[in-house]
Parts: structure tokens; sequence; C-alpha cells
């Protein structure tokens, strides 16, 4: 240890490696891990695991950050918090807002329609109902029976939330969802991992009665969305989840007209 | 509005930090989202924005201590048996020793954990760091030695989380 010198401590060797030393200490600090090579080996270790460790977090923060933390948004609830007749302009907004953002909701003049309809109302569906913990859904899948027996008959057609245990989703419930063709149903899923996917149904009409899979993304949701037999699908989950397509796939065989 | 819009560049930081100190993308948004609100309400008390950042920690770290500790517990009985609670998407690359560093860092003490992380990936100072988690600076360092020295054995292979070693 240098003898005209402040003693090296750790607050030194950490201010070292983080970078906080004036360059004068800075060259103290390097003299005497110059002297110590275990100490060198340590400070070295501790910065190739800091390396490491912010490199296997860094995906995290380059996400895009999920809709419902969006600031705007927030500070349009706390609006509406005070003011509820601010409310039918903030929805407004939200949607100008939202659409500017993601550079999809406002897709061509006017309206989106068939499968783009039906992937739009899907992420809607999710980011408002999907994202609640509190009560995403009118149905539990304790009363998987009813569910399906009232959204069948509210769609006009037979639908039922698929199994998707195997992927390690299972059915936490479903909800009717108002669109501007009518109603359409939201079944929601979770894995153990905490991950929330929703399945979206409504019947065609007219325009891509039948579609082919194609991948969709929405401010803060990705998915797929397609449509056969004049039943329009959209699998939704807010991150880009390995093994989508695949279930996606599952679920269209699973809501064919069995045959 | 500048607040507002440096309150808007921190959220991916405050995501990432949440999601070390929870691991559950759903609970970690739901943290990250109570704080961005009770920030809101605050952000008139901010001074300046050098404050900014350290101060949203900090209301991030007493929402998690205050609000999530029962689930903190029994996430921290499930941890020590689990790969793959340190699981990262599978479109992520990831060496050997980034696999390492992650099952060190889910084997670390939690403040030893928020520790290291709030100073080696959010470049926070000591000071801040000690003032977030309304401990002594001194306890920081302590912690942070400790934490490091443990992040260093398992990206060195050197340790595997069943095994503690002696200190």
């Amino acid at each position: 240890m240098n003898s005209f010198q402040r003693p090296i401590g750790e607050d030194d060797l950490h201010a070292y490696v983080d970078g906080f030393l004036d360059a004068e200490r800075r060259r103290v600090v390097e003299r005497y891990l110059a002297d110590h090579p275990e100490a060198a080996a340590r400070i070295a270790g501790w910065q190739r695991a800091g390396v490491a460790l912010r490199e296997a977090v860094a995906w995290k923060a380059q996400e895009p950050v999920p809709a419902e933390l969006s600031v705007v948004r927030l500070v349009e609830a706390r609006l509406s918090r005070r003011t509820a007749r601010w409310q039918p302009a903030a929805a407004v907004f939200l949607a100008v807002a939202v659409g500017a953002g993601s550079g999809w909701f406002a897709r061509g003049p006017g309206m989106p329609r068939g499968v783009d309809a039906v992937s739009m109302e899907a992420a809607i569906a999710y980011r408002v109902f999907a994202t609640d913990r509190m009560h995403p859904v009118e149905f539990d899948a304790a009363n998987r029976v009813e569910l399906v027996a009232w959204a069948t008959r509210r769609l006009g057609r037979a639908v039922a939330p698929p199994d998707l245990s195997k992927s390690g989703f299972h059915l936490i419930g479903g909800r009717l969802i108002a669109t501007p063709q009518g109603p359409g149903c939201m079944f929601l899923y979770g894995n153990a991992q905490g991950n929330r996917i929703t399945v979206f149904v409504r019947p065609m009409h007219k325009i891509d009665v039948n579609a082919p899979m194609r991948p969709v993304q929405a401010g803060g949701t990705t998915g797929f969305a397609w449509a056969r037999d004049g039943l329009g699908v959209s699998l939704v989950a807010s991150t880009p989840l390995p093994g989508l397509q695949k279930l996606s796939d599952q679920v269209r065989d699973a809501m064919s007209p069995e045959t | 509005m500048s607040l507002l819009s440096r309150l808007e560049d921190s959220i991916p930081s405050l995501r990432r930090y949440a999601w070390t100190l929870l691991r559950d993308p759903a609970e970690a948004d739901d943290l990250v989202q109570d704080c961005l609100v009770r920030a809101l309400d605050r952000l008139g008390t901010v001074r300046s924005e050098a404050e900014l950042r350290p101060w949203l920690f900090a209301i991030l770290h007493n929402l998690h201590v205050s609000r999530w500790r029962r689930q903190r517990r029994q996430r921290q009985v499930a941890v020590a048996d689990a790969d793959a609670d340190v699981a990262i998407p599978a479109s992520q690359p990831a060496g050997v020793e980034i696999r390492d560093v992650l099952r060190g860092i889910a084997a670390l003490p939690e403040d030893q954990r928020q520790i290291v992380v709030l100073v080696a990936v959010e470049g926070l100072a000591y000071a801040e760091v000690a003032a977030i988690l309304g401990i002594p600076v001194g306890t920081v360092m302590s912690r942070l030695s400790r934490a490091r020295d443990r992040l260093r054995a398992f990206a060195e292979g050197h340790e595997r989380p069943a095994l503690r070693r002696v200190k």
C-alpha cells in the first residue's frame, strides 16, 4: 500500500468499478491493483459480473412500454377521475394519441375492416380487460358452461374457449365485448409465469369471411388474427411470447367446425 | 412538461428494476403503474430533473415494500428451486455467463439484489441508493461487496444455486 495515500478501502474499489472516482484517486487505485493481484482479480470479476448483469436485463428496458403505462394515458385517467364529464373527450383523445403512437389504429381513411377490425377490437379488449387484475371477466373458468351458452346465444353461433392447457395456459374466464359489428367474445388465459393472453372472436360480415392467419401488432399488444367460416379470431398477448404462433395454430384448429 | 417527459423516459428502467424485483412481467408492470400514478400525484414536489429518477425509484421501492411484502415472501421460498424463475425470453441471446449471473441475482437476498441492480444496472450513486432504500450508505457498501462477490462467483461458474459459499 502506498504510504502517503489514504488507504484503499472497499468503497474505493466499488467507486473504481462504477466510475465515481476522480482521476487522481483512480490512478492510486490502479497502482494498488497492480501491486495486489488478488484484489485485481476480484475487481475484474466484479466488472465481468456487472457487464453480464447489464446484458442479462437489458432486454426488459428495450421492450415497448405497454399502453397502460403511457404517461398520457395515466394523466387522462387522473383527469377523468376528477371530472367524469371529461370521459368522452378522453376516449377520443386516447384513441388519437394511441393511434399516433403506434401508427396502427388509424390505418388508411376510415375504420379498419375485416380481420384488421377484428385484431383492433381484440387489442382494445385486451388492454381494457386483460390487464385488469381485479375483475377482468364476467364468467370465470368455474362457470365455463354458462360462459359458452351465453356467448353462443349472443354471437348467434357456437363458440367455446379452446383448451390451451397443453401449452401451459389455463382459462381464467370470458366476457362479452361490444364492437361496431355487434357482440364479440373475449376468452382470457393465464400461465404459471403470470403472462396473459386472450382469444377474441366475433362473427364476420361479408368482408374476410375467410382470411389466412397473419401476425398483428397494436400499441403494446402483439398476436395473430384470421377468419374461418365466418368467425373472426385474434389471439393477443402483451409481449411477443415465444410460441405465440404455435398457440394460434392450436386455437385455429380447435375452433374450426368439427369434421 | 419537461419533468413529465423525463418521467416518461424513466419508465423503461423502472420496468426493468421492477422485473428484477418480481420477475413476473404482469406484476412488475402493475407495480410500475402504481408508482407512476403516485408520482403523477406528487410531481409538483420534485424540484429538479436530477432528483426525479432517484425519487421515482424510492416511490417504487416503498410501494414494493408496503404492498408486495406478502407475495415477496412466498416468492423467495419458490426461488430456491427454480431455474425457470430466472428464465429470459428465448428470443434473447444468452451466453453461459449471462445465465449464470441471472441465477446469481435470483439467489441473492433481496436487499443485496436491490442494491447491486440499482448501482450496477441503473447507475445510481451510493447516496441515492441509500436514500431510496432508507438505509445508511455504509450498509449499502457492505451489502454491495457481498452481492458483487457472490455474483462474481456465479459468473465465473464457481457457484451453483444449491451451494452456499461460506464467507
